[in-house]
C-alpha cells in the first residue's frame, strides 16, 4: 500500500495494485457519512474494434459498451438494484467515450456494498432472452436523446468534426445497431475489457484505507482470472480536416442552438503533457469567453448570447477539440463576432489581468470540486485512464504562465479546423 | 449530527452551521412571498436585474470580475415555488481562505457582495437602470420560451399547470410571458421595494465560522429595514378530486411523455409525512420500485418510469417516456400499481429496501452543505421542526397499514400526454 500526501489540498490517498492487475485507490474523508465507490473499466463507446494479444481484430456493433453496462445489472438471482437497495445503497452506472463506470453511494453496510459492487461487475450473466428484453428499453433511451436539443447540438458538432474516429458515433448506438447485439458478442467484449488489469476501483468517504484493501484483496483472492495479453484498439486513420464544416439539425426549439468547435490537428499526448494541454486550453477559453470577458458582456448586451453561453475543452490522447456556444437568435452573426475577437486576440495576446482572473477562478473551482466525493472519484478515474493525476491540477494552474496560454491560443485557433453545429426549428413551425 | 444555530438581524433570520468538513463557505439567502398573479413576473425578473450591478460595482463586467477575484466564487440564483410561495434563492460558494493566499477575507467579502446585490442595486433616477431591465426582460423571455426545448421538463410543468388550473400553484415560478413587455424600470423597482419590505428572508452559512461572526458580518452586509422576520403560510393539503382530467398535447416529438399527477392530501408537517415518503418510494422513487420494475423491467415500455413527491404542496407526480402507441398500455400498468398499493400488496422486501434507501438519503445529506441547507429550510417553510434524525426514526416506524392509509388518501387528478403530430 502506497501513501500519497497532497498537502496543498489536505488530502491523503492510498494506492495498491493487486496481483491480478486491479488498481485500488482509497481516499478517506474525515467526518463524512457516506462512502462513494466507483468500479471503472477503461472501455467506452469508442472501443469498437479491438484485439487481445495476437488475435484477429473484431469490429463490434455501435452502442455495445453501453448495452453491456445495462446488462451487467442482471444476475441469475434477479436485478442487482434490489440487493443494493436492501443494503441501503444507491447504485448506478454510466458509459462515456472512453470508460464505463459502476458506482454506489451508501452510509451503512459498506463492506457488503463493496462486495456487491465488485462481485456483480465481475459476474456477467447474459441470456438470449434477457439480451432481447433490453433492446426495447435502450431503444426508448435512444429516442429520449433524439428529442433532446442540447444533446443533439453537441453530438452534431462531434459528427461534423470527425470522419472516422468512433467518437462521432452516439454512445448508445442506434436503434438499428443495438438490434444486432447478441450474447456472444457481449461476452467477448466483457472478457476483453473487464479483466482486472484494465480496471480501477476508487473508494472515497468515511472509510479506513486498510479495511478497504483487506476486503478487496480477499475478494479478489477468491476468484481466478486468466492472465491477459495487451488490449489493442484499432482506429481508422483520422484526417486532419473537419468532415462537415456546418451541420444543421431540425428540432422544435425556441431559439437556435449553436456550437462552434476547433478540431486539434496535433494529438497523441499522454500523462503530464496531456494535462498541461488541457489546463492551458481551458484557461485560454475562459480568459477569452468567460462571463467577465469584454466579449461576453458585449455579446450579451447585444442579445446575441444568453446565460447558456459557455465553452468546453474535450481532450484525450487521440482526439481534442474546443466547444463554444449556446442559444442565439443569429448563429452567423455570433460566429462573425467570435471570429473578430479571436483574430484580435491572436494579434495582441490575452490581457494579463484577464489571465490572472481566469487562473484564480479555475483554482477556486478546482478546490470547490474537492468537496464532492462523486466529483473526486469521477475526475480521478477519468484522468488516471489517461495516465494523468488529477491532484497535479492545482500546481499546474498555479504555475501556468501567460506565455504558455498565448502559445496555446496561437496553436488552437485555425479557422480551417472550424466546424459548426446548429439545431433550429423546422421551417414550418408546428409548435402550438 | 451537527445542527444549525439560530439568530436574527432585523428582518433576516440567520442559520449558521460551524463545521470544518468543507473546503468552502456555503451561503444561501432565501426570500419568499406568496405566489400571486400580480407579482409573480416582477418577482421573478428582479433577481435577473440585481445580478447586473450594484452601487459599488455598477458595470456588469466589473461585477463579474469581482467574483473571479474572490477565487471564482460561485454565485447564482434560482426562482422556484414551494407550497404556495414563490421563492428566490441566492447562492454563494467561496473557498475557505485557508487553502489560498488571498489578499481579502473571503467570507466577509462574499457576504458583503451578496448584501449589496440584494439591498443596494445600481439605480438611475431612483429606479433600476433601464439598460439592465431591458436586457433582462429579454433573458427572462428566452428562459420561459425555452422550457419547450426540454420535453421531459415541459411535460412535467404542463401536467402541473393543468392539474392546478384553479390555484396560484399553476403559475410558473418565472412568471407570465405576456406580462414581461409591460414591465418598466419604475414598476419593477417598486415591486422590488415591496419585496424587500415583505418577503421572508433566511440567510444560511455553512463552514468554518461562528454565529457571532456571521451576525456581525450580515449586519454590515445587508442594508435592510428594521423589523421582525416574515413567516410562510402553509397551504391547505385537502383537495377533493371529482373527475380525472386527461390532456393530450401534440408536438414534433419522437418519444411520448406520459405524466400523471396525484393529490396526496398529506403535507410536510403532517404525522403521515414519513408514510407518504415510503408510499412514493415503493411506488416509484427507486430502481427497485413498482413503476421501474413493471413499466420498464417487465414490459420494456420505457427507459425511465418514476414518481416524485412534493410534500409542501401534497402532490405526487409520475413521469415516463414511452413509445407513443403504448399509451393505453402504460396508463393501465401505472394505474394497476396505484391500485395494488391501495390493496396493500406490499412485501417485506419492498418495505425494507425503501426504508434503507430513504435512511441512506437522510444520512447522506450531511455530506453536502447545500443539501443540509435545503433540508433545514423545509422546517422554515412548513413551520414543522424535524431533524433528519427524527424523520429517519419516523421512517423506521412506518408500517404497512400506514402506507395503505396514505395510498387510499391519494387521488389521481390529471393524466397528461405529450405525443407526436400523427393521427392515431
Amino acid at each position: 500500500m502506497e501513501t500519497l500526501d497532497y498537502k496543498g489540498v489536505q488530502e491523503t490517498l492510498y494506492r495498491e495494485v493487486l496481483d491480478n492487475g486491479l488498481e485500488v485507490i482509497v481516499l478517506p474523508k474525515e467526518g463524512f457519512q457516506k462512502t462513494y465507490a466507483t468500479f471503472a473499466t477503461k472501455y467506452g463507446s469508442v472501443d469498437n474494434k479491438f484485439a487481445v494479444g495476437n488475435d484477429e481484430p473484431v469490429r463490434v456493433p455501435d452502442g455495445i459498451a453501453h448495452f453491456l453496462e445495462h446488462k451487467m445489472f442482471e444476475e441469475p438471482t434477479g436485478d442487482i438494484f434490489a440487493t443494493f437497495a436492501s443494503q441501503g445503497a444507491s447504485a448506478n452506472a454510466f458509459t462515456s467515450f472512453d470508460r464505463t463506470v459502476y458506482l454506489f453511494s451508501a452510509t451503512e453496510q459498506i463492506p457488503a456494498n463493496l462486495e456487491t459492487l465488485i462481485d456483480f461487475v465481475q459476474h456477467p450473466y447474459f441470456t438470449d432472452q434477457n439480451v432481447d428484453k433490453e433492446k426495447g428499453i435502450i431503444a426508448q433511451e435512444i429516442n429520449m436523446y433524439k428529442d433532446n436539443p442540447d444533446w443533439r447540438v453537441y453530438f452534431g458538432l462531434i459528427d461534423a468534426m470527425y470522419h472516422n474516429h468512433p467518437i462521432h458515433i452516439d454512445i448508445a448506438g442506434t436503434v438499428e445497431s443495438i438490434y444486432q447485439i447478441d450474447k456472444e458478442t457481449l461476452y467477448r467484449c466483457y472478457e476483453t475489457f473487464y479483466h482486472p488489469s484494465n480496471m480501477l476501483l476508487f473508494v472515497v468517504g468515511g472509510v479506513k484505507a486498510e479495511e478497504v484493501f483487506e476486503l478487496v484483496r480477499n475478494n479478489q483472492a477468491r476468484k481466478t482470472f486468466k492472465p491477459q495479453g495487451e488490449i489493442k484498439r484499432f482506429f481508422e486513420q483520422e484526417p486532419e480536416s473537419v468532415k462537415n464544416p456546418r451541420k444543421v439539425t431540425k428540432l422544435p426549439v425556441s431559439l437556435p442552438k449553436v456550437m462552434f468547435g476547433f478540431k486539434e490537428k496535433k494529438t497523441g499526448l499522454t500523462g503530464d503533457a496531456l494535462l498541461l494541454h488541457e489546463v492551458t486550453s481551458k484557461l485560454m477559453l475562459d480568459a477569452l469567453f468567460g462571463a467577465s470577458s469584454a466579449l461576453y458582456q458585449d455579446l450579451y448586451e447585444q442579445n446575441l448570447i444568453s446565460d447558456s453561453f459557455g465553452t468546453e475543452f474535450n481532450v484525450s490522447t487521440d482526439y481534442a477539440f474546443s466547444v463554444i456556444g449556446g442559444d442565439t437568435p443569429n448563429p452567423d452573426e455570433l460566429l462573425g463576432r467570435i471570429r473578430t475577437a479571436v483574430e484580435e486576440a491572436l494579434r495582441t495576446g490575452i490581457e494579463p489581468a484577464a489571465f490572472e482572473r481566469s487562473k484564480r477562478k479555475k483554482i477556486g473551482g478546482y478546490l470547490r470540486m474537492l468537496n464532492s466525493p462523486e466529483a473526486i472519484a469521477g475526475e480521478f478515474t477519468r484522468y488516471r485512464f489517461r495516465d494523468s493525476d488529477m491532484f497535479d491540477l492545482l500546481s499546474l494552474y498555479e504555475k501556468c504562465t501567460l506565455e504558455q496560454v498565448n502559445d496555446r491560443l496561437r496553436e488552437h485557433f485555425d479557422f480551417n479546423q472550424l466546424a459548426i453545429s446548429i439545431v433550429e426549428k423546422p421551417d414550418e413551425q408546428p409548435v402550438s | 449530527m451537527t445542527l444549525f444555530e439560530r439568530g436574527q438581524i432585523g428582518r433576516i433570520r440567520l442559520h449558521v452551521m460551524p463545521t470544518k468538513r468543507f473546503k468552502t463557505f456555503a451561503i444561501s439567502l432565501f426570500a419568499g412571498l406568496p405566489l400571486s398573479e400580480n407579482a409573480v413576473t416582477k418577482t421573478a425578473l428582479a433577481p435577473f436585474v440585481l445580478r447586473r450591478g450594484t452601487v459599488s460595482l455598477p458595470e456588469t463586467k466589473a461585477f463579474r470580475e469581482k467574483l473571479d477575484d474572490l477565487y471564482g466564487a460561485g454565485f447564482g440564483f434560482d426562482v422556484y415555488k414551494r407550497g404556495d410561495s414563490q421563492i428566490v434563492q441566492f447562492r454563494m460558494d467561496v473557498i475557505n481562505d485557508h487553502f489560498v493566499s488571498s489578499d481579502v477575507p473571503l467570507l466577509s467579502s462574499s457576504l458583503r457582495f451578496l448584501g449589496e446585490v440584494v439591498t443596494e442595486p445600481v439605480t438611475e433616477d431612483g429606479v433600476f437602470r433601464c439598460k439592465y431591465v431591458d436586457a433582462e426582460k429579454q433573458t427572462l423571455t428566452k428562459r420561459l420560451e425555452s422550457i419547450v426545448n426540454d420535453k421531459i421538463r415541459y411535460a412535467a410543468e404542463r401536467c402541473m399547470e393543468e392539474m392546478c388550473a384553479d390555484e396560484p400553484y399553476r403559475l410558473h415560478p418565472l412568471g407570465k410571458l405576456d406580462e414581461i413587455s409591460s414591465i418598466t424600470p419604475e414598476s419593477l423597482y417598486s415591486q422590488y421595494q415591496q419585496w424587500l419590505r415583505e418577503a421572508a428572508f433566511d440567510l444560511y452559512v455553512v463552514g468554518d465560522t461562528t454565529m457571532e461572526e456571521v451576525a456581525a458580518l450580515a449586519k454590515e452586509a445587508f442594508r435592510i429595514e428594521e423589523g421582525t422576520p416574515a413567516s410562510y403560510s402553509v397551504p391547505s393539503m385537502r383537495h377533493e378530486v371529482r373527475n380525472v382530467k386527461t390532456v393530450v398535447e401534440r408536438m414534433d416529438v419522437n418519444q411520448g411523455k406520459l405524466n400523471l399527477g396525484l393529490r396526496t392530501n398529506v403535507g410536510y408537517g403532517d404525522e403521515d409525512y414519513a408514510a407518504s415518503l415510503m408510499y412514493n418510494g415503493i411506488l416509484g422513487g427507486y430502481p427497485h420500485s413498482k413503476l421501474f420494475l413493471n413499466v420498464r423491467e417487465k414490459e420494456s415500455l420505457a427507459y425511465y418510469a418514476a414518481s416524485r413527491l412534493d410534500g409542501h404542496k401534497g402532490l405526487l407526480t409520475i413521469q415516463s417516456g414511452i413509445e407513443i402507441a403504448n399509451y393505453e398500455k402504460a396508463v393501465t400498468i401505472i394505474k394497476e400499481q396505484l391500485e395494488s398499493m391501495r390493496q396493500g400488496q406490499l412485501t417485506d422486501l419492498e418495505m425494507n429496501q425503501t426504508k434503507a434507501m430513504i435512511a441512506n438519503h437522510l444520512r447522506e445529506l450531511q455530506d453536502s452543505a447545500y443539501e443540509m441547507i435545503a433540508y433545514d429550510f423545509n422546517a422554515v417553510l412548513s413551520g414543522k421542526e424535524r431533524t433528519a434524525q427524527q424523520l429517519l426514526d419516523k421512517i423506521e416506524a412506518v408500517t404497512e397499514e400506514d402506507i395503505v392509509r396514505v395510498a387510499q388518501l391519494a387521488q389521481l387528478d390529471t393524466i397528461y400526454f405529450l405525443r407526436d403530430q400523427k393521427e392515431a
